[in-house]
């Protein structure tokens, strides 16, 4: 993957300093910080008072931190999708319809299961449609590409508009089992709202609320991370993420595991949108889940991971609390372009910092296409 | 097993380094920096906030309601300190309004429908702060809500009722092409309003319906009056939150109406006129009222009477003998009471597509009725997909 600008030419560093490996992301991070300072200053506002603020509204009082592990759920659960496929070279963009999928299907079965169902049978049963649902919208792109070699990019990104516009018919264009059609359901077109028992719990600690769904999201990625590291899978991914030609010497078949990593993936993201009705929501709602986004963003969480199951923890946090807190800054003399600015800034700078760890920027002197000779 | 790590411990340790860094830095700032709580309202000034699904300077329906602040905080001046959010995505509203409340606002308007349930699930869990929902519709459909929640919308049909007698008398054809977001009640009692204005000078006026499944969508806007041009339509009528649609009437030469702001100026050429909303009084009355402490939890449809609703000027296509016609009619609704709306609906027997009598003679329809009005009256070629 060499790249050639005039006069200048990325080079993959052929080692990484231990040192480079952490303090790369935090000099960016506070790079970020400065240049948006720098804005701040410049629109007539104190720089200070507002990284506080973050600081405040995101992260630091009991009930903001709450508001935080409400938008990174759903981030943590499309971070993981994104992640996984990313590391074999499945560049899954579906993310966003498969986390649709997993809403319908999970919708679905609590509404079926009714009012009377046991919790220990509706909130797993919710569980395993999600999954399901996401896993069998995932799995084709995988197919697709495995045996008919189409590329995953462009078929998982239009699924996301078939699973969009089949969610709105569900709800908006027909009298289906999701839609309510009683009370307020006469006036407006909205999900029939799913049977108490089938709300996932809330664990209260002091003022802290911790979703179930995130705790679900954390022990998926710790699954994760053990099916990448110490599985016979794992293995297949891995070698046929790296070197497909090799794999097929080795007796696996690719096709195979290109499918099986589509359909985890997908099943990823289900689970994100399963969470996303069983904890928050409680309705599908597909103009809200359309509004949000949480397949695409889900991508950049995974990036900044560096698809590390593990780290996608963190940076949904982290990303779930600067979204939180850029609600919180906005008002009459703060527009929201200028949270959008900053958040950009942070994210183009964590993600430059990538680059130009993984690369070294080279000088290219006179004529860039013979470097041998230049010596 | 080698001397150099391997990439994948590499990652594990940065996954480590980087929890204990985040982890410092929290608790650091944390046990420096001093908890900033702002109290409420003190002294006379009331803090109030609003929640807009999109940008201030739309041109429409949030640009309406930011209006409508400004009028409150140029009236009141120092008594009120006002401040908003824009662009809140309905799934994420919880959050925001938390924040709201933690910053000390004690009264908060929100003006998606979408906010509806996580508003008044707020209100119960804050009974000091008022909530107040624009477009809701729990109390209309009886369901229980905490007493300091209240909604409030208005009757836009009636002055689309007088935008549709323009449109009538404006069709040579016959033929009115009309775009609307979507088949919601809502929209379904704007547009049999207006088709009954047509039909009122003009028996024989029928109307062509497309859905553009969005509320603000300019190319979807555009290419859907593209539609209704080439179906042979002479006057269009766009329900939509953009101006698109005045383009395609604009290069067509043909005349339109539009929705929610007042186009005559750009497109005076072709314009008829519309419904727009002046939510300003609505929120003078309601901070007042927390001001007083005699705020009341209500569900108000506001009128022409009370101005909650009124009619862009007129383009300069419409003649001086239906302008006359509407202004009588207008200022009829103007002395029929605050609270008196929808005079036309029992007019005659209604029908809708099917010619089954929907509304007899001398009926009138309450708010919950025109809530759930989900038929067609007839003349209205379209279809409900429900």
């Amino acid at each position: 993957m060499r790249s050639t600008f005039s006069g200048f030419r990325l080079e993959p560093r052929s080692h990484l300093p231990r040192l480079i490996n952490w303090t790369v992301p935090i000099g960016s991070f506070f790079a970020a910080l400065f240049a948006g300072a720098l804005l701040l200053l410049m629109t007539g506002q104190n720089p200070i008072s507002v990284y506080q603020r973050i600081l405040e509204r995101a992260f630091l009082d009991a009930g903001s931190l709450s508001g935080t592990l409400v938008a990174a759920t759903p981030l943590l659960f499309t971070g993981l999708c994104a992640a996984v496929a990313f590391r074999v070279g499945f560049f899954n963009i579906g993310g966003e319809g498969q986390f649709y999928v997993g809403a319908i299907f999970s919708s679905g079965i609590a509404l079926a299961l009714g009012r009377d169902a046991q919790v220990w049978i509706a909130i797993p049963a919710m569980i395993i449609a999600g999954a399901l649902g996401g896993a069998l919208w995932g799995a084709i792109p995988g197919f697709l590409r495995a045996y008919l070699r189409t590329n995953e990019i462009i078929t998982s990104l239009m699924l996301n508009y078939i699973a969009g516009v089949i969610s709105v018919y569900l709800i908006f264009e027909s009298s289906s089992f999701w839609r309510d059609l009683e009370g307020t359901g006469k006036m407006f077109p909205k999900g029939k709202v799913i049977p108490p028992v089938a709300f996932w719990p809330e664990y209260g600690i002091g003022s802290l609320v911790v979703p179930f769904g995130f705790l679900l999201g954390i022990a998926t990625a710790a699954w994760i991370a053990v099916l990448q590291r110490r599985t016979r899978f794992g293995y297949e991914m891995r070698v046929v993420g790296g070197a497909p030609t090799t794999a097929r010497y080795a007796g696996m078949r690719p096709g195979r595991v290109i499918v099986a990593v589509a359909a985890v993936s997908g099943a990823l993201a289900g689970l994100g949108g399963a969470a996303s009705v069983g904890n928050f929501r409680h309705i599908l709602d597909p103009k809200g889940m359309q509004q949000s986004g949480f397949g695409y963003a889900g991508i950049v969480v995974a990036a900044l991971a560096r698809l590390n199951p593990v780290a996608v923890i963190f940076v949904s946090i982290i990303i779930g609390g600067i979204t939180n807190a850029g609600y919180a800054l906005q008002g009459p003399d703060f527009p929201s372009g200028l949270v959008g600015i900053l958040e950009g800034l942070i994210l183009f700078c964590t993600l430059g910092g990538e680059v130009l760890m993984r690369y070294r920027v080279v000088r290219t002197r006179g004529v860039s296409s013979n470097v041998a000779g230049a010596q | 097993m080698v001397s150099q790590p391997s990439n994948t411990r590499l990652r594990l340790r940065f996954a480590g380094i980087a929890a204990v860094a985040v982890l410092a830095v929290v608790s650091l700032v944390a046990t420096a920096c001093s908890k900033s709580s702002s109290s409420g309202s003190s002294g006379g000034t009331v803090k109030a906030a609003w929640i807009y699904v999109g940008p201030t300077n739309d041109g429409g329906w949030t640009q309406a309601h930011d209006n409508g602040r400004k009028f409150v905080a140029t009236e009141l001046g120092g008594k009120v300190k006002t401040t908003y959010k824009e662009n809140v995505k309905e799934a994420e509203v919880a959050p925001v309004i938390e924040g709201l409340v933690k910053d000390g606002n004690t009264i908060i308007f929100a003006t998606s429908y979408g906010y509806a349930e996580p508003m008044a699930a707020a209100a119960a869990k804050y009974p000091n702060v008022k909530f107040e929902q624009a477009t809701g519709d729990l109390i209309t459909a009886g369901k229980t809500t905490p007493s300091n929640y209240a909604e409030y919308w208005g009757a836009g049909e009636d002055t689309l009722y007088l935008s549709g007698v323009a449109a009538g008398r404006a069709t040579k054809n016959n033929k009115i092409g009309i775009e609307a977001p979507f088949a919601i009640p809502e929209i379904i009692r704007h547009i049999n309003a207006f088709v009954l204005g047509a039909q009122s000078v003009n028996p024989a006026a029928t109307a062509k319906v497309v859905w553009t499944n969005d509320w603000f969508n300019p190319t979807a806007e555009k290419q859907a009056a593209e539609s209704l041009v080439s179906a042979g339509v002479d006057v269009i009528f766009s329900h939509q939150d953009s101006p698109s649609a005045g383009e395609v009437a604009k290069a067509n030469n043909l005349p339109w109406v539009g929705y929610d702001s007042d186009q005559s100026g750009a497109y005076s050429s072709v314009w008829l006129t519309t419904a727009t909303y002046n939510w300003g009084p609505r929120y003078l009355s309601r901070i007042n009222a927390v001001n007083d402490k005699t705020w009341k939890s209500d569900n108000y449809y506001g009128t022409i009477a009370d101005g909650f609703t009124t009619l862009a000027t007129f383009g300069t296509i419409v003649s001086a003998d239906t302008k006359t016609l509407i202004n009588a009619e207008l200022t009829k609704a103007k002395n029929a009471g605050a609270t008196s709306f929808g005079w036309y609906w029992g007019q005659s027997d209604r029908q809708d597509q099917s010619g089954a009598v929907k509304i007899k003679k001398g009926q009138t329809l309450s708010q919950k009725d025109l809530y759930e009005m989900s038929w067609f009256v007839k003349g209205v070629d379209g279809t409900l997909k429900n």
